[in-house]
């Protein structure tokens, strides 16, 4: 979840009457997390479905709300304007068909305001925009553009000079040398036309969604703003446009349309949209009873406007207000409006029984048995690696299953076995004291389409009088005592046991598993100082089914 | 007295009633004890308040090199009178007869007027009827003794020859009763042992801790009227993802955040009609195109919700309590607080009057029984709950509020293309949160070490 850095005197200057405690008390019932407090400076970790928290701006209109400061839906105020024509070509309809765009005028902004409208812009860049896939958005400086715009195509070896350079460079440049372009350059793929934005100057002022030009860059001198939301879909692009709108408008600046033309594309109009829902659904949701004026008053704390029809309610949503898919996510608009801190508990008494899933029940009763024995239960991974599982003990890897791109080195293969990592954990306490003896039980994997998931059970016992006929007896007695059963061994080979030292363990005729001396290679790899016994058996086939 | 001793205590105290002084090494003599075994006993009774032990540092006089010489052959001096004994002598016969020694001889015979010297000849003068510590030499002789034994001016002369005396520091301990030991008698009970002595340390045979906990969760829902389901940790996307109303563009689809199997697609991942009507939910509100062979692809499951969901699909019950406990998976880097495979709990409640205020009764009856009671609860996120909250509990040993359970109504975007027609409550998280809180872990890795020391030193009632 994306976290963002503000402080508390700033927005207590953006909220109004308010105590920095009350500010504190109350972010975490917007749904934002503190993270981290110093002073003046507060860490917040937002939801990434409300990118509108992601500047103090927007917080402090959700504040607002909240504390019955301002409630009621934040209106977009866009003088209409017909000085900012932008005409859509048709070649960006297969790259990137739409654009939207807004003018933000006579704002101030400091250093910090660009820091966080930056931070807005990657964050919606990574959120909705699906790291700019989606949607991407560019900040100009107005007054560097000369009206009217085009959306159009060039080809890779057109130059001009990106942000943050001083030169030239072209289109392949950018893509090859800068780490945008490393980043974001395959959105792209390999056409040879990408999509830029020209002013009436033929010069280029983005071309997204890698990088915007030099010239419209945003300083702390900057007064008048040009935004352009480029993307795949034009409700996406509209969606992010808006967010930034309302955010632009809270700032200070005063918002002018843009007026969009050409294929597929028109200006975007900001519409609130329309919903209803049955106030009955809400109370029944929330298990309250709540009468129509409170459920319109969490509304409006929530930021949105409301009116009562019958037993309706129908909403009105501000266009920023994406997140809001249907009547459910109003529910919970009232929930926060009336605050999760005033919803009491309660225990509806159960009409249903309880009962534990058979495959829990007889592994308990099996982990009960081995302790009997003196077995202490060891737990590993079922996620580990190609030395635990097959380097370290001999063990075939013609069936090894590994999962893609694991970031950690121990954990990239799905275990066939249990043994292997209790040898593994016999050679990491050969300073605790003898004997030790160990088992586990858990879900072994083999590859296959569709995939085996088999649950196993492994026992070892380490100590300088260690062998086969006490490891049998173990076995033996915990399948007798466990499940009532008996089972033979029949001699096999094996290469983590030890010839002549090893057998198959049958049960009804059938294998069900291995048990044997641990092959003394694998001691020594291991450098265990003791004889090691184990078996490992299937329960899944055999005992399970057996019992069932 | 009631005391019970030690054989090794009971024959130091009597020995030491005969005789109230004893070094250790006079009491191995009189008791048969090895060195250790009386050096062990002294202590005991030391502890017990019944023996005093003074350490003592005196000096010990041996002689030297030159000292043993003397002792052997005579004084240097006394060998030189003695060669003058029968008349004068000259100089070079006496150096050949005396060797090393002929100077210092000569040189204190001199001094003290014993010899007088003409030309080439040595002979005798007022030879002494004794020799200055002559009779301290061979009183000291092979031994060692005590310096407060021995005539100081002697000594002092003898200190001031080369290599004539060495000078020992001797260490050593005497023992005494204390007088409440004096009076010990001992019984005639002589089969008593010392039940208060240390015994050797036996380890229990025990079940894992992590799994303790998992079994203690288990029960708790059992007995609040919750049946157990398990399903399988590798999943389709489809059930993991998909039905839970997670896009496929979605980042925490991605191979940096989740385990996805190689190689395998699966092929039958749900009924046709669940795949027409998820894909519609997620083309309808996410606006993109939906693939189905995204869906195929086998991960290791994030949550455990995924078998929570694919039981109500094929359930559709209208009333219903059950949860899913077992292993979830995350790639993540392995850290002190975070494993890339981890346990979960989640439980759902199915019923057309659940209620957020009875999910949040549910969670507060949980926390109560695992003996956390100050709980409150915060909004959240999740892409498939709505409304969705999280429980924070307050943990006074680190003094501040934690995350745990994560809860929320399943969204009609996931219930209703599965068609099921009624609320669903669910919620759930990590045990080993829950685990690290009841046995005091900072390091949750401290689970999966089966680190004997540990498993076999960890309180199970905690």
């Amino acid at each position: 979840m994306p976290v963002i850095e503000l402080s508390y005197s700033h927005l207590q200057k953006l909220v109004g009457k308010v105590t920095k405690k009350q500010i504190s008390d109350f972010l975490p019932f917007l749904g934002l997390d503190i993270e981290s407090e110093n002073k003046d400076l507060v860490r917040i970790e937002y939801s990434p479905n409300r990118p509108d928290y992601s500047t103090d701006f927007g917080i402090a209109l959700g504040l607002q709300g909240l504390l019955g400061i301002k409630t009621g839906a934040i209106k977009l105020k866009i003088k209409k304007s017909n000085k900012y024509p932008i005409s859509v070509k048709s070649g960006v309809s297969k790259i990137r068909p739409f654009v939207t765009g807004i003018i933000a005028k006579n704002g101030k902004i400091d250093d910090k305001t660009i820091k966080q409208l930056m931070t807005m812009q990657e964050d919606l860049h990574f959120g909705i925009g699906r790291k700019r896939r989606k949607s991407s958005i560019g900040i100009h400086d107005l007054d560097k553009i000369s009206f009217p715009l085009v959306f159009t195509t060039t080809n890779r070896h057109h130059k001009f000079t990106p942000l943050n350079s001083d030169k030239d460079l072209s289109i392949s440049e950018i893509l090859i040398n800068t780490d945008v372009g490393k980043n974001y350059g395959d959105i792209l793929g390999n056409a040879s036309q990408v999509p830029i934005i020209l002013d009436s100057n033929q010069q280029i002022i983005s071309f997204p969604p890698i990088i915007n030009a030099a010239v419209t860059t945003v300083t702390t001198k900057t007064k008048n703003l040009f935004v352009e939301v480029t993307g795949m879909n034009k409700d996406d692009t509209e969606d992010m446009l808006s967010v930034v709108a309302i955010i632009l408008q809270s700032v200070g600046f005063t918002l002018e349309s843009v007026k969009i033309s050409g294929t597929k594309n028109s200006s975007p109009k900001f519409e609130p949209r329309k919903m209803i829902v049955d106030s009955s659904l809400i109370n029944q949701t929330l298990g309250l009873n709540l009468t129509m004026s409170k459920i319109i008053l969490s509304l409006k704390k929530s930021r949105l406007d409301a009116f009562s029809k019958g037993t309706n309610i129908i909403c009105t949503i501000p266009s920023y207000r994406f997140d809001i898919f249907g009547s459910m996510d109003l529910v919970e608009e009232v929930a926060l409006g009336y605050g999760i801190q005033n919803l009491e508990p309660t225990l509806s008494p159960s009409q249903t029984i309880g009962q534990t899933n058979t495959v829990s029940l007889q592994l308990k009763l099996l982990d009960q048995t081995m302790i009997g024995l003196g077995y202490l239960e060891a737990l590993n991974s079922s996620l580990t690696s190609k030395r635990v599982l097959y380097d370290m003990t001999c063990r075939n890897t013609s069936k090894i299953f590994s999962v893609l791109d694991s970031k950690s080195l121990e954990h990239t293969i799905l275990r066939d076995a249990i043994l292997p990592g209790l040898l593994e954990n016999i050679s990491k306490n050969i300073h605790e004291s003898y004997p030790q003896k160990i088992f586990e039980t858990g879900t072994v994997f083999s590859i296959g389409n569709p995939i085996s998931e088999k649950v196993s059970f492994s026992s070892i016992s380490a100590h300088k009088d260690a062998n086969f006929t006490e490891m049998k007896s173990i076995l033996q007695s915990s399948l007798k005592t466990g499940f009532g059963i008996k089972i033979e061994t029949k001699t096999t080979t094996h290469p983590t046991f030890e010839e002549g030292h090893c057998a198959t363990v049958i049960l009804n005729g059938v294998s069900i598993g291995v048990i044997g001396k641990i092959n003394s290679k694998i001691i020594k790899n291991y450098k265990i100082r003791v004889p090691v016994v184990g078996f490992e058996i299937s329960l899944s086939e055999s005992i399970f089914n057996f019992k069932n | 007295m009631s005391q019970v001793f030690h054989d090794i205590e009971k024959k130091i105290i009597t020995s030491l009633k005969d005789n109230p002084k004893q070094t250790p090494e006079t009491l191995e003599k009189s008791t048969n004890l090895s060195p250790d075994q009386i050096r062990r006993g002294v202590e005991w009774l030391k502890l017990k308040n019944l023996a005093i032990v003074n350490e003592s540092k005196t000096n010990v006089i041996s002689l030297g090199k030159n000292g043993i010489e003397s002792f052997q052959k005579g004084l240097p001096e006394k060998r030189l009178l003695d060669l003058l004994k029968n008349g004068p002598k000259k100089l070079s016969d006496l150096q050949k007869e005396l060797g090393l020694v002929f100077g210092p001889a000569i040189g204190l015979s001199r001094k003290n007027n014993w010899i007088e010297s003409s030309s080439e000849q040595i002979s005798l003068k007022n030879p002494p009827s004794e020799f200055p510590g002559e009779k301290t030499l061979k009183q000291i002789g092979n031994n060692k003794l005590l310096e407060n034994d021995i005539d100081k001016n002697n000594l002092l002369m003898l200190l001031k020859r080369p290599d004539f005396i060495i000078k020992d520091i001797l260490k050593s301990k005497e023992v005494t009763l204390t007088d409440s030991a004096k009076s010990i008698i001992f019984s005639s009970s002589s089969g008593a042992i010392d039940v208060e002595a240390k015994v050797p340390e036996i380890f229990v045979a025990r079940t894992h801790p992590l799994k303790d906990t998992i079994d203690e969760i288990r029960e708790i829902f059992v007995t609040l009227g919750f049946s157990e389901i398990i399903g399988n940790m590798t999943q389709s996307s489809f059930w993991n993802f998909d039905a839970l109303f997670t896009p496929q563009d979605h980042p925490a689809r991605e191979l940096q955040d989740t385990f996805y199997v190689d190689g395998v697609l699966t092929k039958k991942i749900a009924t046709p009609e669940q795949i027409r009507r998820v894909s519609e939910s997620h083309k309808k509100n996410w606006r993109y195109y939906w693939d189905i062979n995204e869906a195929r692809k086998m991960v290791l499951r994030t949550h455990t919700t995924c078998v929570t969901i694919k039981h109500l699909a094929e359930n559709k019950p209208d009333e219903a309590q059950f949860f899913s406990l077992g292993r979830v998976f995350r790639n993540e880097k392995v850290s002190y607080k975070h494993l890339v495979e981890f346990n979960q709990i989640e439980g759902v409640v199915v019923g057309k009057n659940a209620n957020l205020r009875n999910l949040m009764g549910i969670q507060r009856e949980f926390y109560k029984r695992i003996g956390i009671t100050k709980i409150k609860f915060w909004p959240t996120f999740f892409p498939y709950t709505e409304p969705s909250l999280q429980t924070m509990v307050y943990n006074e040993q680190l003094g501040k509020w934690i995350e745990l359970f994560g809860m929320g109504i399943f969204r009609p975007e996931v219930t209703k293309p599965l068609g099921i027609t009624k609320p669903v409550l669910a919620w759930g998280g990590g045990i080993e949160r829950i685990a690290m809180l009841k046995y005091g872990l900072d390091d949750v890795r401290e689970f999966y070490n089966n680190n004997l020391g540990w498993l076999r030193s960890v309180t199970k009632c905690q």
